[in-house]
């Protein structure tokens, strides 16, 4: 790639930043998100680390899909339905720089939402952690802080694969009420859905045991739940580990693939 | 907007965090610490205070857990490697991250003639901390504590080896001492009940052995052969029966201080109607030698003394010689010194002190007494006062007096099926002190302070099938390795009390109480499934240690208002109960805690929670809450019996916001001495 492409890529990206905070709906929902996270960690009583991230684990799976596709469903659609995209179309910019740009933009916007929540309620620990009592000598045990940056790493990981997968939803969807659809439908399907179609082919015996762990990896929720709990929950609590590689690979594809999806869809035939 | 800025500091952010994947957390090892500053476990009060007194070392360790954030210290390094290999041991406390155990590579150790462990306090000798991992063991040499082997560690090898070639043994690593097994550690439940069965024959024994006493033949009538009660007994040949007709016999009148028996016989009366009246001075009846037997007398007249200052015996070097002049020397209706093997039958006794006091005397039995104590319990004493003997009470009834039963130092006594009427006034109902193995079963304890209580840290005590109502607190069991089952406690302010450690809780019946279970150890290593929860202001509370897993196998216990459905059909409830949670503990009583309880989000939160118990804040969850009672039948009876009481206890009920506040002011009202300081 070389600068021009660069330059142009930034361009798209500032653009969307510009359009994200512009946006009072997504300040709403990064801030309502944060509000989630904070009164979780609270009531959970955070003593540790590792109980803090169990803690926001589950509601983490579910509100950062949510939180991605909301920011991301209607990057491309918007410019569309405003007949911005013919205009964009009318630059030298390539599919795949707008599409890269769009989606550096939006998830930009996304991982500041979810990490700084993530990052400021860790806090809590040292604030008001600990074992209660000085009068018996006592220690950390496993409980470290660097495991609940792993956690923030892998939700900031996890949360760029969905905004991926909102970019091609964004793409796809012809009006605001297909791609609302679109975006619940995946939406559904992540947090339930393909969990779901592996435990009924567990059940069914489509999915061998063997294959399990290759069929999680294709799941985002569950590749990001088992890396979760593998890298931070692992060492701790005992559970037979597993092997991080299918989750990883699965993660990447699904970026990978989105993004794809997203160039290739965009749009179609020669600049207008 | 210019993008570059915040997506370089996001791509910067992003990659040092990655950095947390590369370091290897836990790596380093944390430092000992004094042994002082542990949780201890591993040894009994009376095994600790008897190694101290004597001198005796022994070895300890220390760990470090992943799960648990206190360091745990272990008096004696058999008892670590059977903790170590215990059942739920790891679910509770994760995986050791160091350990430390004592290191005699610099010290000056001996071995006495009896084989007890000694160090001597020369300055150029200490004790330090060695890895576990680095240490050499040696194992089954002659060194012994009061808890049994002695493992010994040492840094150096050569060291360990010369102390094997001195004492005996082999020198082994930590991998092989830590798979064997010492039989320090507690017992499965099936063990246990085997150990009540057990128990239960052993006292039949005793008592089909004492109650042959009462087929000697007579060969003295007081009145008719003898004047008196004294000179009957004087005139008595050994192995014979002096009988006592109906009619008031003064007995400290002939001036002689109480009556004597100093040889075997058996001395018994008519009933209720042969009445042994004291001058209120003193024991009413002594005996002084094996196989006597009181039976079938009503005395009263009994002196008030509780602890005898000027009593002399040859124990003075004993370490419980305080406790025993104490306890053991009061005044009672019948005392039993040195009588191994005699019987107290069908006696009742009015007394302002103890009903019966039994001081070494093994195998004896005391079976359907009556004791009627002060209305108060900082009036009177005890009815049965049990010290340094293994025997059986039995069949009895206390009323009123300071506790029921109160042994001291009687390992292996069996207390059985006994009525404890409290009235408000008693301060137990059975306590013991310094004794282990002992079987406390199917006792009826009402209006006490607390029903059954073991103190002291001792070892294997069985307490079951007793029923605790009425009362502030029903079963206290403290110390190690015990089994309480089978208990039913109604409408007390504290159901069960658990102080102990790694002790098993199962089968009883908690019902109608302000307070379930109290779970106040720092330690949770008690096993506590299968019991049943119904009708308690609030289930449990726990203000100290971590978070407790009461699930054992896939089975909890039953908790009435635990919500969740049994899909699978297994009597087991899908959703995890945290009986101390801040919404599961509403909801029976607070309209909408059910309904808050069924939320999605709420159990999704909670599915990961049992994952780190050692790293949660305190409290009880149970992960297979149990769909039906275990004993229906029990728990209904125990619920409809209590039913016109329940509005009286809810007015006096103490409002909970802090468990240990309670238990204070309690302590105070009551005047309860507090625990474990009560010798």
């Amino acid at each position: 790639m070389n600068r021009e492409s660069v330059d142009r890529l930034l361009a798209v990206a500032g653009r969307e930043l510009a359009t994200v905070v512009r946006t009072r709906a997504f300040l709403a929902l990064a801030g309502g998100f944060a509000v989630v996270v904070a009164a979780l960690a609270w009531t959970a009583g955070a003593v540790g680390y590792v109980p803090l991230v169990l803690d926001l684990l589950t509601p983490v799976e579910v509100l950062v899909p949510a939180l991605a596709l909301a920011f991301g469903y209607r990057t491309v659609l918007g410019d569309a339905e405003r007949g911005e995209l013919d205009v964009i179309r009318t630059y030298p910019v390539s599919r795949a720089t707008y599409v890269l740009g769009a989606y550096l933009g939006r998830a930009a916007a996304l991982l500041v939402a979810v990490i700084v929540p993530l990052s400021a309620v860790a806090l809590l620990v040292p604030l008001f952690g600990g074992v209660g009592t000085t009068v018996v000598a006592s220690h950390a045990a496993s409980d470290s802080p660097v495991l609940y940056l792993r956690f923030v790493v892998l939700t900031a990981a996890f949360a760029l694969v969905v905004m991926a997968a909102a970019m091609a939803v964004s793409t796809n969807a012809r009006s605001s009420r297909a791609g609302v659809a679109v975006a619940v439908t995946l939406g559904v399907a992540l947090v339930v859905g393909f969990d779901a179609g592996i435990v009924a082919g567990l059940v069914g015996g489509v999915v061998p045991e063997g294959a399990l762990e290759l069929a999680l990896g294709l799941s985002p929720n569950s590749a990001f739940r088992g890396l979760v709990l593998e890298s931070v929950v692992g060492g701790v609590a005992g559970a037979p580990s597993t092997s991080p590689v299918p989750s990883v690979l699965g993660l990447l594809a699904w970026l990978a693939g989105a993004l794809a999806v997203a160039t290739v869809t965009v749009w179609s035939g020669e600049r207008r | 907007m210019n993008p570059k800025r915040v997506l370089a500091v996001l791509f910067a952010v992003l990659l040092v965090s990655s950095a947390s994947f590369v370091v290897d957390v836990g790596a380093d090892r944390p430092a000992p610490v004094p042994f002082e500053d542990t949780i201890t476990m591993g040894m009994t009060a009376a095994a600790t205070v008897q190694a101290e007194e004597r001198g005796v070392e022994v070895p300890r360790a220390e760990v470090f857990y992943s799960q648990y954030r206190y360091v745990v210290g272990y008096h004696g390094v058999a008892s670590l490697a059977d903790e170590l290999g215990r059942e739920g041991h790891a679910r509770q406390f994760g995986t050791p991250l160091a350990i430390y155990v004592s290191d005699y590579a610099n010290a000056d150790l001996n071995v006495t003639d009896e084989g007890l462990f000694r160090i001597s306090d020369a300055p150029s000798t200490y004790e330090g901390w060695v890895a576990a991992e680095d240490a050499h063991f040696v194992v089954g040499s002659r060194a012994r504590t009061p808890a049994g082997e002695a493992v010994v560690p040492f840094s150096d090898r050569s060291v360990a080896e010369s102390f094997a070639a001195e004492h005996g043994g082999t020198v082994r690593d930590w991998d092989a001492v830590r798979s064997n097994s010492f039989d320090t550690g507690a017992a499965t439940g099936e063990a246990f009940r085997a150990e009540v069965r057990a128990q239960h024959e052993w006292a039949d024994r005793q008592v089909a052995n004492a109650t042959a006493l009462l087929d000697r033949p007579v060969s003295v009538v007081v009145g008719e052969d003898a004047p008196t009660l004294p000179a009957a007994v004087e005139a008595a040949p050994p192995n014979t029966t002096v009988r006592v007709p109906a009619g008031t016999y003064d007995v400290n009148a002939t001036g002689d201080g109480s009556l004597t028996v100093d040889k075997p016989l058996t001395l018994r009366g008519a009933g209720n109607d042969t009445h042994l009246r004291g001058d209120g001075n003193g024991s009413v009846v002594t005996a002084t030698t094996g196989r006597v037997a009181v039976a079938d007398i009503r005395i009263s007249g009994v002196g008030d003394t509780f602890s005898d200052e000027n009593v002399s015996t040859d124990q003075g070097d004993a370490w419980d010689y305080r406790v025993q002049l104490g306890y053991g020397y009061g005044d009672a209706g019948v005392t039993l010194d040195s009588a191994n093997g005699s019987l107290v039958r069908n006696v009742s006794v009015d007394t302002p002190a103890n009903g019966v006091v039994v001081r070494w005397s093994e195998n004896a039995v005391v079976d359907g007494v009556t004791v009627n104590g002060s209305d108060d319990w900082t009036d009177g004493f005890m009815g049965v006062m049990v010290m340094r003997s293994r025997t059986v009470v039995q069949n009895s009834t206390f009323v009123g007096g300071r506790d029921g039963v109160y042994t001291h130092l009687s390992d292996g006594l069996v207390v059985r099926d006994n009525r404890m009427v409290g009235e408000g006034g008693m301060r137990f109902g059975v306590h013991e002190m310094y004794t282990s193995d002992a079987l406390v079963a199917d006792n009826a304890v009402t209006g006490a302070s607390t029903g059954v209580v073991v103190m002291t840290r001792p070892n294997g005590n069985l307490v079951v099938g007793n029923h605790v109502r009425d009362s502030y607190a029903g079963v206290n069991v403290a110390g190690r390795a015990s089994y309480v089952a089978e208990n039913v406690v109604v409408d007390n302010h504290y159901g069960l009390e658990a102080p102990s450690q790694t002790s098993i809780y199962e089968r009883n019946v908690v019902v109608e109480n302000d307070i379930g279970f109290r779970a106040s150890s720092l330690i949770p290593t008690n096993r506590v499934v299968e019991n049943d929860f119904v009708d308690n202001d609030r289930y449990v509370t726990a203000s100290l240690g971590p978070l407790r897993v009461w699930t054992a196998d896939g089975r909890g216990n039953y908790w009435d208002d635990a919500p969740g459905s049994d899909a699978g059909g297994d009597g087991v409830l899908d959703r995890p109960f945290q009986p101390s949670g801040p919404v599961d503990s509403r909801v029976g009583d607070t309209p909408g805690a059910a309904t808050l309880a069924n939320s999605p989000s709420l159990t999704a939160i909670r599915a990961l929670q049992g994952a780190v118990p050692g790293l949660r804040p305190t409290g009880v969850v149970d992960e297979a809450p149990l769909a039906d009672p275990v004993r229906p039948a029990v728990v209904d009876r125990a619920a409809g019996a209590n039913g016109t009481e329940t509005t009286e206890t809810d007015a006096t009920a103490v409002p909970d916001g802090d468990a240990n506040a309670t238990e204070m002011t309690a302590v105070g009202a009551t005047g309860i001495a507090p625990m474990e300081g009560d010798a």
